[in-house]
């Protein structure tokens, strides 16, 4: 029996990937996602919806703790459960719903079909494995390849992301590499099996800028060569600028704002958004005092009644504080979670 | 590389000469003649005692007795430097005796290792995979009473149930004995490792487990079989690998007390005797062994622990 039922699992991955006629790849639908600690339910995750198709960048924009990278492990399938636990929601991935999927065959889509980068490279890489090793495990485990098959490949996807000398590197630690060469070494492990949605938790928060850019180029340029979703996940606004297609801001475990990246640079739709672009230093406002968001990100145990930014919030009426705002589109293809999100977005 | 271990050799040197002087002093000030009971009920006549004391340099004083003993003052025969360990009281040559029971030692370490690193490891992981549950808890109180009790009891009690009682292992141990033999011995002398082994292998797998890297082949799509018993396992192993390497360093040092109790005629067994009958030689020459093999043991683990662990560098 059990024989069988691995053996149906191999096949369960198709040699071609089917795609829906939309190019619709990742269907997120009211997400929740909490964690039972000792201490009560801490609600990370309160009813998120997006979508992610064919070839787009998808921005996931929100400050330490909003549930940006709760979301994308939970994507992923990687949270510890427990302590997490999904009770509501759906993530479908080219029209299959991954959180019913059984275990087995979901396990079969990390790598080949979704893959992820982390933040800190050093730390996600096994510090007692050659590099070349780990990328090469990709293709021993998923594809079955041989040992030197497999180390082949390895070596090549190090030559696409730019590894110098990549022959002679492949057999080299984590901890010879400098840490822009390790989130590289991470990004060909996470690209290895053609995967179709990429998931960058803060790829770059670790390095220095001048690597931030270069390694943001290189994600970019491999979404363009393989036509991949992208996922970014981000707390820098900067970074994202230049590549995503479209910003999903989060606060407090919602979806705050959804929009393209031009409109909501240049009119922010929610009072958090626009709190996050005036907290941006610009050279041009220079000896001006840096307008900031006053007050804290909101306890995930005692999220306010109401709009959950309503004490940080400028604008707060008497409404934010008894009703919370859906997300609704305020103009087309612009979403906001604001009772007034009419009037900042004129503002 | 190279010159690391010319370096550690090297400093074996010191460690040895110092080692050996230590024991060479504290033997030779332990009270008693080494002539009492030689010959029979009767005390022995002055010719013999005057005999004895000048083969064994005894009326020389410490200082040039070692120095002679070592060979830095030349004797006709050798000494420690022309790799001579001298003769024991009973005129046998303390290699010969050594050559003769380290086997047995050998064997007796070999099978506590064999022990302690099975069931230590499986227990760790089973216990380090299930933080919390039945099986944790109780490896957790079983360790902690092995390690409480002594090891003479221990010996004792298995020897009692298992050997007497139930009859599963032989009782004592003959000379040249099989693996068979030195199981139950083997078992009472690693059950204490165990203890340690299982604890460190357990507190090492459970902080690595939530490593990153082992988040790493979670997302890599790999098995959570495959992540904790090659990713986080093989992490985990360094410490435990190095622990049990010095310890097996010290079991070939002899295990005095189980060697006892089982009668096994080992290095151990050896020196106790040495110790009692006031045979000095006997005794300095197999500790001098002893240290040489532990140092030398020691070197190994600690190479060993470049190749496990690729951060550590020997250059």
């Amino acid at each position: 029996m059990t024989t069988t039922t691995t053996r149906a699992a191999k096949k369960a991955v198709p040699e071609s990937r089917y795609v829906p006629e939309d190019g619709l790849l990742l269907d997120v639908e009211d997400l929740h996602v909490e964690f039972h600690t000792a201490d009560g339910i801490a609600k990370a995750i309160n009813g998120v919806s997006f979508q992610l198709r064919q070839g787009e960048t998808l921005a996931i924009l929100g400050e330490s703790g909003s549930g940006k990278s709760v979301t994308a492990q939970a994507i992923m399938g990687i949270l510890d459960m427990p302590p997490a636990v999904i009770p509501e929601g759906k993530i479908r991935y080219c029209g299959q719903d991954l959180l019913t999927m059984d275990p087995e065959v979901r396990r079969k889509t990390r790598g080949p079909e979704i893959s992820m980068i982390f933040q800190d490279a050093l730390s996600s890489l096994n510090p007692v494995f050659p590099v070349g090793w780990q990328i090469a495990e990709m293709f021993r485990q998923h594809r079955e390849l041989n040992k030197s098959d497999a180390m082949n490949e390895a070596v090549r996807l190090m030559e696409r992301v730019q590894i110098p000398a990549a022959r002679e590197r492949v057999k080299a630690y984590p901890h010879q590499f400098s840490g822009g060469m390790r989130q590289r070494i991470m990004i060909a492990m996470a690209i290895a099996l053609d995967p179709a949605v990429l998931i960058a938790d803060e790829p770059t928060t670790a390095l220095d800028v001048t690597v931030q850019a270069q390694i943001m180029a290189l994600l970019e340029e491999l979404q363009e060569e393989r036509k991949m979703g992208l996922i970014l996940i981000t707390h820098d606004l900067g970074v994202v600028a230049d590549v995503a297609d479209r910003i999903a801001v989060m606060y407090a475990g919602r979806l705050v704002e959804t929009a393209d990246i031009l409109p909501l640079y240049a009119s922010p739709a929610h009072p958090y958004t626009r709190g996050l672009l005036e907290s941006i230093p610009r050279l041009d406002q220079k000896g001006q005092t840096l307008a900031a968001i006053g007050g804290l990100p909101p306890n995930l145990m005692r999220i306010p009644q109401g709009c959950a930014f309503n004490p940080r919030c400028r604008m707060a009426q008497d409404i934010c504080r008894q009703d919370r705002p859906e997300l609704r589109e305020i103009v087309s293809g612009r979403f906001s979670a604001c009772h007034f999100a009419e009037e900042v977005i004129d503002a | 590389m190279g010159t690391y271990i010319i370096r550690r050799v090297l400093q074996m040197i010191p460690v040895l000469i110092g080692a050996t002087f230590l024991i060479f002093v504290m033997v030779f000030a332990l009270p008693g003649d080494p002539t009492d009971g030689k010959c029979g009920e009767r005390p022995c006549s002055p010719a013999y005692i005057a005999e004895f004391k000048k083969e064994y340099n005894l009326n020389d004083n410490v200082f040039l007795r070692y120095a002679k003993y070592t060979g830095i003052w030349p004797t006709e025969q050798g000494g420690l430097l022309q790799g001579n360990l001298g003769k024991n009281y009973n005129g046998y040559k303390v290699v010969d005796d050594l050559k003769e029971r380290y086997p047995t030692t050998a064997k007796l370490a070999l099978v506590a290792i064999v022990f302690e690193v099975v069931i230590g490891i499986a227990a760790g992981v089973l216990t380090g995979v299930r933080k919390g549950g039945f099986l944790d808890n109780l490896v957790l109180v079983s360790t902690l009473v092995v390690i409480s009790i002594p090891i003479f009891v221990i010996g004792a009690l298995g020897q009692y149930f298992l050997g007497v009682k139930a009859g599963l292992f032989p009782v004592t141990v003959g000379s040249n004995p099989s693996f068979y033999e030195l199981l139950l011995p083997g078992m009472v002398l690693g059950s204490l490792s165990i203890a340690y082994v299982s604890r460190l292998t357990r507190t090492n797998l459970v902080e690595n487990l939530r490593a990153d890297y082992v988040r790493t082949a979670i997302a890599k799509g790999l098995t959570r079989r495959r992540a904790v018993g090659v990713h986080a396992l093989r992490n985990s192993l360094i410490p435990v690998v190095t622990f049990v390497g010095y310890d097996f360093g010290g079991l070939l040092g002899g295990a005095i007390v189980t060697e006892r109790i089982f009668n096994i005629q080992g290095v151990g067994n050896y020196i106790y005797r040495g110790i009692l009958n006031r045979d000095g030689m006997a005794v300095v020459g197999a500790v001098t062994v002893l240290v040489f093999v532990y140092l030398v043991v020691n070197l190994i683990v600690d190479l060993l622990y470049g190749v496990l662990d690729p951060r550590i560098s020997h250059d």
